[in-house]
Formats: C-alpha cells, structure tokens, sequence
C-alpha cells in the first residue's frame, strides 16, 4: 500500500453507518471524509478520494444522478455502491453507469473491504496482474495461457479461455452480463449464451461444478471469480 | 228452457203446439221452467268456480315451483334471471329487473333480455324507486312510460324494482294477474335479500379471517422482532458493561450472538418485506431464460452457513433445459426451501437437491431426512403464519418462508407441493416448471 494513507469518500445520510464506516476502515489504514448528501458530497470531491462509497438512497440527489456526476469528474475513480436487497435493477444500473462494485445493506465490514480491495486493485499493484493467478486448486497463467487443476492442464475452448482471462482479470470484482457479453461476442446475442459458457467453464475448473467456489452468480447481475486469499 | 219447450209441445194439450190450455199445465210448464233457469245458472256457477279453482292451483303450483326454484339458486344473476323469465312466462309480458347500482338503478336482469331502458322508462323507475310507489304505464304517475315499474319489497324496504311491458292493448294486466305479479315479485324480493344476506354473512367471515390473520402477524412479528433485538441489545450491553469482567472467548461469544441475530432479524425482515410484495401484488417478474443448476448453486451458497452441519448432496441431470424464471425470485424461493430443511431435519442428515426432466416440465425436490409433516397439515403448510405443531419452541420459524416460496413460483407460472417421503421419513418438496416450446429454447452449442 501506498505511503500516504489512501483517502475514502463516504456518502451516506445515516449518521450511524458513517460513524462505522470511519471506524471500520481506519483500522484498515484507510482515511475517511464523509458527506450526508449529495451536494456536500461533490464539493468533498476536491480532496481528490482514491475511492467513494455511495449510498443510492439520498436525500437530496437520486444515487444513480450523483453516481453520473462523480463519473463525469473522474473517470477512473473506484466507486463502492450500497443498496437495498430486492432492487437488482438498481445494482444493474449503477454497475452500468460506472460503478466498481456494490454491497448490499446490511453488510458486513468484510465483504465490504473485499469490494473496495477488488476496485482498488489495479491502484494497488502498480506493475499489474500477477503472470500467474492462484485461487484454490485452480492456476491461471495469462502469460502462456495455460489454466491447470490440482496442477492437471485444462483444455478450454478459446471463448472459455477469454471468459476465464476476463474474470482473473477483474479478480474479487462483479462483471455484469451486459459487460461481459460486450467482452465475448463482437455482435449483440442473447445472455443465456454466457449462462452456457459459465456452466462449461465451470464444469472443467470448479472442484465442485454443482456447488461452484471460483466462479461466483451475482443473481440476477453476472458474475464474480472469488478473490484469491 | 228447450226442455220446458219440448214438454209443452210434446206432452201438454193440444199436443204438437206449443200452446198452453189447460191453466194447470201452465202452471206446471211455469215452474218446470223457472226451475230448469235456476239449476242450468248453478251448475254454470260451479263450473266457473270449479275453472277458477284449478286455474288458482295451476298458478299456486307455479308458484310453488317458483319459490323452490329460488330457494335452490345462490347467486343474485341466477335469481334475477329466474325471476324474469317466471314472470313472463306466468303473465305472457316482457320483464325487466333493476337493482341499485353506481348510485342510482340500472338494468340488471330481463327476459326477453334487455340491457337499456329509454329516458321516459328510465325516469319513471327511478321514480318508482324513489318512491317506493308504482310508477309508468298504467299508474299514476308518468303514465306515458313503455313499462310499468313496480317496487319490490322486504320488511327492510325496497330491494328492486320490476317493470314489465307486452305488445297487448288495453290494461297490462288483469286484477288477478296483478295479484301474481304481487306474489312473484315478494317472492323474489325476499330470495334477493337472502342473497345479499348470504353476502353479508361471507364478508363478515372474511373480516374475522383477516382478523385472525392480522392478530396471528402481530404476534409472529412481535415475537420475531423481538426475540433477536433482546439478545442483540443484551449481548451489546454485556459488553459495554461488563467487557473487563469478560475473557476473549465470552466477548466473541457474545460478538457472535451480535450478529448471528442480527443476520436473523434481517432474514424475517426481508420475508416480511417479501410477503408484503406478495400481498400487494407488486411483485415485478424479469424473467429470462435460467440455468436450473446455476441456481441451485447460488441458493445452496446462501443457505451454507445455515446448512453446515447437515449433509448436502445435489442431483441435477446435465443437459436440463434453459427455463423461463425470475432468478432473484426463484432463488429465493429454493433458500426458503433449504432454511425450512435446515430447520425441521436433524443436524448430521441429508438434505437433497434433484432436478429432472419430464415430458414437459422439470421437476426440482428438497428433500430431508426429518420428522416428515403431519399428513392433516400438508395442505396447511403452504399457509402463512403456518407452523408445524409442538416444534415452535425449538425452530424460531417466522411461519413465511413456504407461503413466500409458494407464492413466487405460482407468480412464474409453476407449481410446489409437499408430501412425505414414501422411501424414509422426511418431507419432500417439489417445484414443477414448465419447459419453454422448443422453438424458444436454446442449442447447447459449445
């Protein structure tokens, strides 16, 4: 991690969750600046935060039209959703409009430092990904694009191999179907195509293909490969 | 009279005239005459009368006929509908019935069938019904209606009103047929005031139903709510209070309890949510085409912490077609499932999760290896606020989960069932999906 302390954004109305929030992540070694609403929110945006943790219920701004101005500002600011259980399409939307990631309330300070580690990675290791990915039995090596088993090669089909390179990529990190799908095929198709490929894929790297660990189903979202420990 | 004609011509002197000579004979022929008179206008009276009477039992057996008829029918259409039709066949007119309705009265039943009245027939039954007094044809009022339009009553007042009309000229109807337009309609109106009775009666049941379940909710959220917030806020206040006095394993002990309750809470609370969606009809499908195993695997991922001490085995035939679910929805639907296994069987058994193919469906089951459901509360298991007997104290169930599930999967347009097992004791569930038409599905193409 970086010498200076990397500075978080928290926008959130309910004093309870900032105070835990600033509580939790400075004792990651995190800083935190923190807005009630909307407005506060973009004048805090000239601390220049390496990361912002938005809450889409607000009083003042809807999330979504808060999530787009950030966005316009910096495009490549990591930014950490929070939003209520039952609203997918709003998860969608956000992770479509730019969002990193997105934790659902009530959560768990884990999950959600696993969230702002996966959208902070690519800051975090500086000379990019590692030349070989480890999570569990499973090795990835995206240099000689060979992907073994218990240290047994796997045959992957190219479109496997590209889903597999997409999801080591963005390790810990949500894709969503649109996003991946975009990634996959040049021309438009039909999602259940990626539902295909997932269940193949899974077939050949999961230890367990009935009960996955690697390849995680964000319901109703995309995917998720696990981040390695 | 011929008679008395024929005894003077032929029997009284001069014989073959029917002249009288002899005053004696007059006399007798008088008598003779005024007697045949007298007999020939009873006999005719009796005839009358003898015709009346049966004419009476005719109608007294419609009648009767018609009150069964009445007493037999339950819905308003059909006595209405019974009505008309009795009156016009009984009276030879044509019958229109209205009722109250959308704030003044309208056009309920006829035979011949009629649906619209004109403005003149039309004021003149809201006057009838207004008045409770016979208005149009023939009355006293608005005299230049088509139809007559009777009220008809109860003790309670006016019910309806009847109007009738036929092509005859003339007075409508005869004194008599007035008088069994006059039966008719009492008895119809009196069959109606039972139907809204009968009405009366099913909504006041319904009320004391949702009583029942209002008061059953309140309860089981009082009690779900209430429960978790108690250790929560216990467990927290220990720790404020007593941390010194705590050694490491006590202070995780009671962190664990922090959020194991709390992680219950919010399950009840997001069942409730969930019911309430429910019952409010807000529950928006997006549907699209759905890998079954896919599912499964998220919904067991879910359910692992509160399966982890019981046995999980999956048994999903490869190749199952793509379905057309709302996987949230679905999913959810399934963790109901596994919660309610990890509650009712045994810590150390096995819970199992299969998906075949049938002709036209897939079939998904959980089954467990527990008590198995009473068979008299199989088809109350699906209920809300339903909880199995005398295990109440040892699962916190908040009696949803199964109501929720089902619920869900009728909205996709499937089906659930529970039974028992019949291979070991355990229950089973079953979801039944159908499978899109193949035109719609999907070549498995790598």
């Amino acid at each position: 991690m970086n010498a200076t302390p990397l500075k978080v954004l928290v926008v959130d109305d309910e004093p309870p969750i900032r105070k835990l929030l600033r509580m939790g992540l400075g004792t990651q070694g995190f800083q935190t600046i923190d807005a009630p609403n909307g407005k506060a929110a973009i004048e805090l945006m000239v601390e220049q935060p390496d990361l912002v943790i938005l809450d889409l219920g607000l009083p003042d701004v809807p999330g979504l039209e808060l999530l787009r101005q950030i966005r316009a500002r910096r495009e490549d600011l990591p930014i950490v959703v929070l939003s209520s259980r039952g609203d997918e399409a709003a998860k969608v939307e956000a992770l479509d409009l730019g969002a990193d990631d997105y934790v659902t309330k009530p959560f768990g300070m884990e999950e959600l430092l696993a969230r702002m580690r996966a959208a902070l990675r690519h800051q975090l290791q500086v000379h990019g990904d590692r030349p070989i990915f480890r999570l569990g039995d499973l090795s990835v090596d995206l240099v000689r694009r060979i992907v073994k088993l218990r240290d047994q090669k796997v045959r992957l089909s190219p479109k496997e191999y590209e889903l597999l390179r997409l999801l080591v990529h963005n390790a810990g990190k949500v894709l969503t179907h649109k996003f991946l799908l975009r990634e996959l095929w040049s021309t438009p198709i039909d999602a259940q195509y990626l539902r295909v490929y997932v269940r193949q894929l899974r077939q050949k790297i999961e230890p367990d293909p009935t009960r996955p660990q690697y390849i995680l189903t964000e319901t109703g979202i995309g995917y998720r490969l696990r981040a390695p420990d | 009279m011929a008679a008395s004609l024929c005894y003077n011509f032929f029997f009284l002197p001069p014989l073959y005239t029917f002249t009288i000579t002899d005053p004696t004979n007059f006399a007798a022929f008088f008598f003779f005459t005024v007697i045949a008179i007298v007999v020939s206008n009873l006999a005719a009276r009796v005839r009358t009368l003898a015709v009346a009477a049966m004419a009476r039992a005719r109608t007294t057996d419609a009648l009767y006929a018609f009150s069964r008829k009445l007493a037999g029918v339950g819905t308003l259409d059909d006595v209405l509908w019974a009505t008309a039709y009795q009156a016009a066949l009984m009276l030879k007119v044509r019958v229109v019935l209205l009722l109250p309705g959308d704030g003044s009265i309208v056009v309920k039943a006829g035979y011949p069938p009629e649906d619209v009245l004109d403005q003149a027939d039309l004021a003149a039954a809201t006057w009838a019904w207004e008045h409770n007094r016979p208005a149009g044809r023939g009355s006293d009022t608005l005299p230049g209606a088509k139809r007559l339009f009777l009220p008809m009553r109860t003790g309670r007042g006016a019910i309806g009103i009847v109007g009738i009309d036929s092509d005859k000229a003339g007075p409508l109807l005869t004194p008599d047929q007035r008088r069994l337009l006059d039966a008719l309609i009492d008895q119809a109106a009196l069959a109606i005031e039972r139907v809204y009775l009968v009405d009366d009666l099913d909504q006041a049941k319904r009320r004391a139903e949702a009583d029942r379940l209002r008061s059953a909710l309140l309860t089981s959220i009082s009690h779900d709510l209430k429960t978790p917030l108690a250790a929560i806020l216990g467990a927290a206040g220990t720790l404020r209070g007593f941390a010194r006095k705590l050694d490491d394993e006590g202070k995780v002990d009671l962190l664990s309890t922090i959020i194991e309750e709390s992680e219950r809470l919010n399950r009840f609370i997001a069942n409730l949510l969930d019911m309430t969606r429910l019952e409010a009809g807000s529950i928006k499908l997006n549907t699209s085409p759905q890998d079954i195993g896919e599912i499964v695997g998220t919904a067991l991922e879910r359910a692992s912490k509160m399966l982890a001490r019981h046995n999980i085995e999956v048994e999903i035939v490869a190749d199952l077609p793509m379905l057309e679910l709302d996987p949230v929805l679905f999913e959810q639907a399934l963790f109901n499932l596994l919660d309610n296994a990890a509650k009712y069987a045994p810590p150390e058994t096995t819970v199992r999760v299969q998906a075949q193919q049938e002709e036209n469906t897939v079939e998904l089951r959980v089954l467990d290896e527990g008590a198995g459901i009473p068979p008299d509360e199989i088809d109350l298991i699906f209920d809300k606020f339903h909880r199995a007997r005398k295990l109440d104290e040892v699962r916190a169930g908040t009696g949803l989960g199964l109501a929720i599930s089902r619920g869900f999967i009728e909205a996709m347009g499937g089906s659930i069932t529970a039974a028992n097992r019949s291979d070991r004791s355990g229950a089973v569930f079953t979801i039944t999906l159908s499978i899109p038409k193949p035109a719609e599905r999907l070549d498995t193409a790598a």
